[in-house]
């Protein structure tokens, strides 16, 4: 298979930047999964979708509005009601689940291509997230694991809190080079890293 | 030692000298002054002249309130005009300047205005400018020939004209408890509050916690309260549940105990830290907000109560105890209230000799009497102050035999030797943000002062807010508050700070004006006088709103903060009603001015947000003008060196009539819309049927709203029996995708269907042209390309470069034509190897405006002609309006009116003078490019047609159609175009679209 | 103004798109009643006090949602799904026609 271009390859550059001077607030990478595919369930199929996510990823995915699970190679959360997002560091997910998935349960659509994955972690995480999205990103109100939609202006995000200071937004890909320019805007002044 | 500095005393850094500059001369303070305090303590009694009549003026108080004080800061080459100097930090290397004076504060040209002060009096220009046009001196005529001249000499600041360079930033903050002032209430709030565990944000709108603990100057749990408040904030770090804000205003109380605050994060940093904001809007959402926002001294009403050197007494005594300042040698009081004599006493402990005490008041307490003896103070009750004398300062106060039952002045007046002279109204309680949260204020009689109104928003509070003037009770209410917002309760035995200080009574006498000759100010930033309110009264002005904006009373920067209970309490004399009756206006956001950069925030220059396609980057390697269309950019024309726009793009629609193109349109919307009742939904919503296409086909469709009008256009493709991909224009992607969720959700919710935006997933080029298919065939694997694999309207899967593509055989430029769509990570690839197997063919990049070209000279409908007001027949779609089936927009769209022949049709036109046409130009039967009128429809697109070899438009034209044949002129009289066009049919070019079927 | 999406908690009033008054009835889709689809397409309720609206959570989940608030006081007294509630009228609730 040819080699996948993301929209951050051309301005994404390793190093420190920003008032870092007295330690990094923030690590920013792009996580470049090879498959994120949304699952939506019929009425009354969510457990049946959710049945179908285990089965090909082996994620358990918990029931509840916004519930998810992250490994540190694939992750699942809910992000709107009966709607899901399956996220692979694996190419060809979609295909998997699309088998798993019957025409009566629901839906499989694949974005692998349509969104761009930025993990921020770091001390100061929910700090520099909370400049952009209006939502609450403390532990007791956004516990690990879980997803969120939301918007920054413009730019829809969907954001799953993969460890306790770590946070992975899956943003538009048309988006994602600016949303980056922005980030990094933010993560000045608590000086930051880009791995 | 400078003249007015204490040698001991206060919260500032007598080791730490800091240098700025004010008007230009060196001057220095220390570490923990304001640029106020710092210049007092210089001996600086002169800070700048009033609004109307440049009168000298000094600074009446110590903080947010401050009226007179107004300077510009400058950094750099931005000047920022009409910070209070009570408000500024001082920081090595800071340049203030004075305003509204020439040529210098000290000898200002406009203090002339003085003399002429019956001129200018209240509805000064209401009356002279307003109204019709009668004679040369009168009228908004008169008006527009003065008001270079009186914006000069009247008003504020100069705003510069360098752009601002620096960063602002929005926060967004959630908490359990908001806690609005440090105070002794707040700081005990936010204890109890953090102590319960729950998440506690505390916002102080100065550098220092601690509010009236910081100058008070008494006693709490054995300490100077300044060291017990330090010690309690120092307490709160420890906590990690609780935020803590200084040098942040809450400003705005909103719906759902949203609140609106500003951090100043560096305006009082010499150099600021990378990537820091200047100022940082917090919208916090908290559950509970505990209101501690203190109480606002006001000023007494009496002639010369502005003369620089006057000042408001507890500004004297916090400049006394918190900054070891002076406000003066030789002090004179006067005052309605007890508050006062505790200034005479910080005065005199920090080195001023305080000569009397004027109280209007018959009777002063024994208390307030050993206070004043205590600080080598005479006490005259029953006095009054009637004037003041000296020029750009006070030299002696003028004072007269008071009744403070009628109002009425008796003896002789004496002058009393002083250069500085406090004055004490009494107390307003700071309910801004209460009364913004919404209900009236509720007027105290005994306290002469409005309370917070009954609690609409989720509040509490405590404290000096409440009209609890004593520490003791700010303690009390401020613990009590904290644990009310953590959902527990105060006990009697709790263990709370003991304050101890000499008890005043906290209620004043009810006189707020000396009536004697003179001008008696009641806003100091307005120049507005006790008169000026008696004035607008007799002129009829009854309501406090109109009173308001007659006389601008309370209508400076500083909202009126010090002057809206003196100002009531004339208006209610005059009109004999109890001030309760004339009432108050009620605040509205924000409490102190807001910088618009922070509003603006994120929104502004570079970090606003923008779409880019898959193949930006290669779009700009070759040469490409891009183009915002909305938010995504676009390549506009790839302009060869030397080249215009114009002959750029008709080179690329040329080249591609005759060889090839190739556009990149990533940007159509693209809908995904699966499930087993997808073709049904498509069914509903579109014009046309969608549940006949056969997998593996595309479709036009059409979109029309409820009301009949046409919304949007573009192909669907089938992929499989449950799936289809939506594509509309770029331009109404998210108005379509809302569209149909609407009917998903509240209309149809039994149609099992998903849509979702793939707009991003799929890159798409188009490439069309007599060569295409040769192209395709040359790169395309897995699929032949032909007509029979490929006819028009049908999609063939296979690989470009490896790739996998799906190609769609449909025309926007009438040209035989492909859409090549790929996962957008391999968009630059693919585009690169059709570029690379069109090298041979001659193909070319094309931008918009050769697209737009050449979809003119095909007829096609873009976001111009769908503009919300045209019908499928207005632009000769009718034949898509299937008749078998009802869809959104069939019952209304045969209305009459939407029907009628003389309506705005779509039409073509080409211009006779040989002359370019443009948009939005009218069309019309009869040129008058005098009284240009009679416009029969308008032009919606227009181009250089390199097919016609002319100048061509789109046209919406009433009753079109009937017109094929006639002349017409465009009369645009704002470009001054105007010339003669025929009306033609909308199909410029391959009517019969032969070129496109092949 | 804060909405309680029932799926993402509450959200800032920005994160949502009015999408009109909650109690107009959609005639069948084939009806040719004219009268029926006029009060449809364009009547509107504009009470002063409790009124059902429909809003979308365009900002999050996109679920449409049918929010009572109080257009006095923007008090929001209920928030359901749009999906699965059948579009009701109170008569008690209907104001003055705009």
């Amino acid at each position: 298979m040819a080699e996948r271009l993301s929209p951050l390859e051309p301005v994404l550059r390793q190093g420190s930047y920003g008032q870092f001077e007295n330690g990094v607030g923030i690590i920013l990478s792009e996580t470049a999964p090879g498959s994120i595919v949304q699952l939506a369930a019929w009425p009354g199929q969510e457990k049946a979708i959710i049945a179908a996510i285990k089965k090909a990823t082996g994620l358990a995915l918990p029931d509840g509005a916004g519930g998810g699970v992250a490994s540190s190679t694939k992750a699942a959360f809910g992000f709107a009601p009966a709607k899901f997002m399956v996220v692979d560091e694996a190419e060809g997910v979609a295909e998997a689940l699309a088998k798993a998935v019957a025409p009566e349960g629901g839906t499989v659509t694949d974005l692998s291509h349509g969104r761009t994955a930025i993990r921020i972690s770091g001390p100061k995480a929910e700090w520099v997230l909370a400049k952009f999205f209006a939502i609450d990103f403390s532990l007791v109100a956004f516990p690990v694991g879980a997803g969120r939609s939301t918007m920054h202006h413009d730019i829809f995000a969907q954001i799953q809190r993969s460890a306790a200071d770590q946070y992975d937004v899956y943003v538009f890909r048309s988006f994602a080079r600016s949303f980056w320019h922005t980030l990094r805007r933010g993560c000045e002044e608590v000086g930051y890293e880009v791995r | 030692m400078s003249p007015r500095r204490a040698t001991s005393g206060g919260r500032i850094d007598r080791l730490r000298t800091i240098h700025f500059t004010f008007d230009g001369a060196p001057c220095t303070g220390h570490a923990g002054d304001t640029l106020a305090s710092a210049l007092l303590a210089s001996g600086v009694t002169l800070f700048g002249r009033s609004f109307k009549y440049h009168r000298p003026r000094g600074v009446l108080t110590a903080g947010i309130d401050e009226p007179n004080a107004l300077v510009t800061v400058l950094r750099g080459d931005v000047r920022e005009p009409n910070i209070p100097a009570t408000t500024v930090e001082i920081y090595d290397g800071l340049v203030a300047e004075s305003q509204n004076r020439f040529p210098s504060l000290a000898w200002d040209i406009s203090a002339i205005n003085q003399l002429a002060g019956k001129l200018i009096s209240a509805g000064f220009y209401y009356k002279t400018f307003m109204g019709p046009a009668i004679g040369p001196l009168k009228g908004t005529r008169f008006w527009m020939l003065c008001e270079r001249f009186i914006r000069r000499a009247a008003g504020l600041g100069r705003a510069g004209r360098a752009a601002d360079p620096s960063r602002y930033e929005r926060m967004n903050a959630f908490c359990d408890v908001l806690i609005v002032g440090s105070g002794p209430a707040g700081l005990m709030a936010a204890a109890s509050a953090a102590d319960n565990g729950a998440r506690v944000i505390l916002a102080e709108l100065d550098a220092r916690l601690g509010g009236s603990a910081n100058w008070s100057g008494e006693i709490i749990d054995g300490m100077p309260a300044a060291e017990w408040a330090a010690g309690l904030a120092e307490g709160l770090k420890a906590h990690n549940n609780i935020r803590v804000l200084p040098r942040t205003t809450v400003w705005g109380f909103y719906d759902g105990n949203t609140l609106a605050a500003l951090e100043r994060v560096t305006d009082h940093k010499e150099r600021l830290g990378k990537g820091e904001p200047r100022h940082r809007h917090w919208v916090i959402r908290a559950k509970k907000v505990v209101l501690a926002t203190g109480a606002l001294e006001r000023p007494m009403v009496f002639p010369g109560n502005d003369r620089p050197g006057v000042m408001l007494a507890g500004a004297a005594r916090r400049y006394a105890n918190e900054f070891g300042v002076l406000a003066g040698g030789k002090v004179a009081l006067f005052t309605n209230n007890d508050t006062a004599y505790h200034a005479a006493t910080a005065l005199q402990k920090a080195g001023a000799s305080v000569a009397a005490i004027f109280d209007v008041r018959a009777n002063v307490s024994d208390a307030m009497r050993n206070l004043a003896s205590d600080a080598g103070a005479e006490v005259h009750a029953g006095h009054a102050v009637v004037g003041t004398e000296g020029s750009r300062a006070l030299a002696g106060v003028k004072v007269q035999r008071f009744d403070s039952t009628n109002g009425a002045l008796s003896g002789e007046s004496r002058t009393v030797e002083a250069d500085c002279l406090l004055m004490s109204g009494g107390w307003s309680p700071a309910i801004h943000l209460a009364s913004q949260a919404g209900g009236k204020a509720q007027w105290d009689a005994e306290l002469q002062a409005f309370l917070a109104p009954q609690a609409a928003g989720n509040w509490i509070g405590a404290g000096a807010f409440n009209g609890s003037f004593s520490t003791a009770e700010a303690i009390a209410e401020g613990h009590a508050a904290g644990l009310a917002a953590t959902g527990s309760k105060a006990a009697a035995n709790d263990d709370l700070p003991v304050a101890d200080a000499v008890a005043g009574d906290p209620a004043p006498a009810s006189v707020f004006e000396i009536r004697a000759n003179g001008k008696s100010f009641v806003d100091f930033q307005h120049d507005v006088t006790a008169e000026d309110v008696r004035l607008a009264h007799r002129e009829g002005f009854v309501s406090v709103e109109h009173l308001k904006r007659y006389t601008t009373l309370g209508m400076a920067t500083d909202q009126g903060k010090t002057s809206n209970i003196p100002g009531l309490a004339i208006m209610a004399e005059a009109l004999g009603k109890p001030i309760p009756e004339v009432g108050t206006t009620r605040f509205r956001p924000p409490f102190a001015p807001v910088s618009v950069g922070s509003l603006a925030a994120e929104r502004y220059g570079d970090i606003r947000a923008e779409r880019l396609t898959p193949m930006h980057d290669w779009h700009l390697e070759h040469g490409a003008t891009m183009y915002a269309a909305g938010l995504w950019h676009r390549p506009m024309v790839y302009g060869d060196p030397g080249e215009t726009i114009e002959q750029s793009y008709v080179r690329e629609a040329k080249t591609t009539r005759e060889t090839a193109g190739i556009v990149d349109v990533s940007t159509l919307g693209k809908i995904a819309v699966q499930g087993p009742d997808a073709a049904e939904l498509l069914d509903r919503v579109y014009t046309n049927m969608f549940s006949t296409l056969a997998i593996g086909k595309a479709r036009y469709g059409l979109m029309l709203r409820e009301d009949g009008i046409a919304l949007d256009d573009g192909t669907t493709w089938r992929l499989g029996q449950n799936d289809f991909l939506m594509t509309t224009t770029t331009a109404n992607a998210g108005k379509v995708m809302q569209h149909l969720e609407y009917f998903l959700d509240l209309i149809w919710p039994e149609l099992k269907v998903t849509l979702t935006s793939v707009t991003d997933q799929w890159a798409g080029a188009a490439i069309g042209g007599p060569q295409a298919r040769a192209i395709l065939a040359n790169c395309v694997k897995e699929t032949p390309v032909d007509n029979t694999a490929l006819p028009f309207m049908g999609i063939v899967h296979g690989r470009i470069a490896g790739v996998p593509v799906m190609i769609c055989r449909l025309s926007f430029s009438g040209e035989m034509a492909f859409e090549v769509y790929c996962g957008a990570d391999y968009g630059t690839r693919v585009w690169q190897a059709l570029m690379d197997a069109g090298k041979p063919f001659g193909l070319v990049p094309y931008g918009l405006e050769a697209l737009g070209t050449m979809r003119i000279e095909k007829g096609h409908v873009t976001g111009a002609e769908l503009d919300g007001r045209t019908t499928a027949r207005d632009l000769h779609l009718d034949w898509m309006l299937s008749k078998k089936k009802p869809f959104i927009g069939s019952a209304m769209m045969d209305r009459n009116g939407l029907a009628t022949p003389d309506r705005l049709q779509l039409v073509g036109l080409v211009s006779l003078d040989s002359r370019a046409l443009s948009g939005g130009a009218h069309v019309v039967e009869e040129l008058d490019e005098q009284n240009p009128h009679g416009s029969i429809g308008h032009v919606t697109a227009a181009c250089y047609s390199p097919a016609l070899g002319k100048y061509i438009a789109l046209a919406l034209v009433k009753g079109g159609k009937a017109r094929h044949g006639s002349r017409a002129f465009v009369s645009d009289p704002l470009r001054k175009r105007f010339g003669p066009v025929e009306i033609v049919s909308h199909h410029f070019y391959d009517a019969e679209g032969s070129r496109m079927h092949g | 103004m804060l909405i309680t999406c029932p799926y993402c908690g509450p959200r800032d009033v920005s994160e949502f798109t009015y999408q009109g008054d909650g109690n107009r009835q959609r005639p069948a889709p084939a009806s040719q009643n004219l009268d029926a689809w006029n009060e449809y397409v364009y009547e509107r309720l504009n009470p002063a006090g409790d009124h059902n609206e429909v809003w979308q959570h365009s900002g999050g989940c996109r679920s449409h949602l049918r929010v009572v608030r109080n257009t006095l006081t923007h008090e929001i007294s209920s928030v359901a799904f749009a999906r699965g509630h059948v579009a009701h009228r109170s008569p008690a609730k209907r104001g003055t026609k705009t």
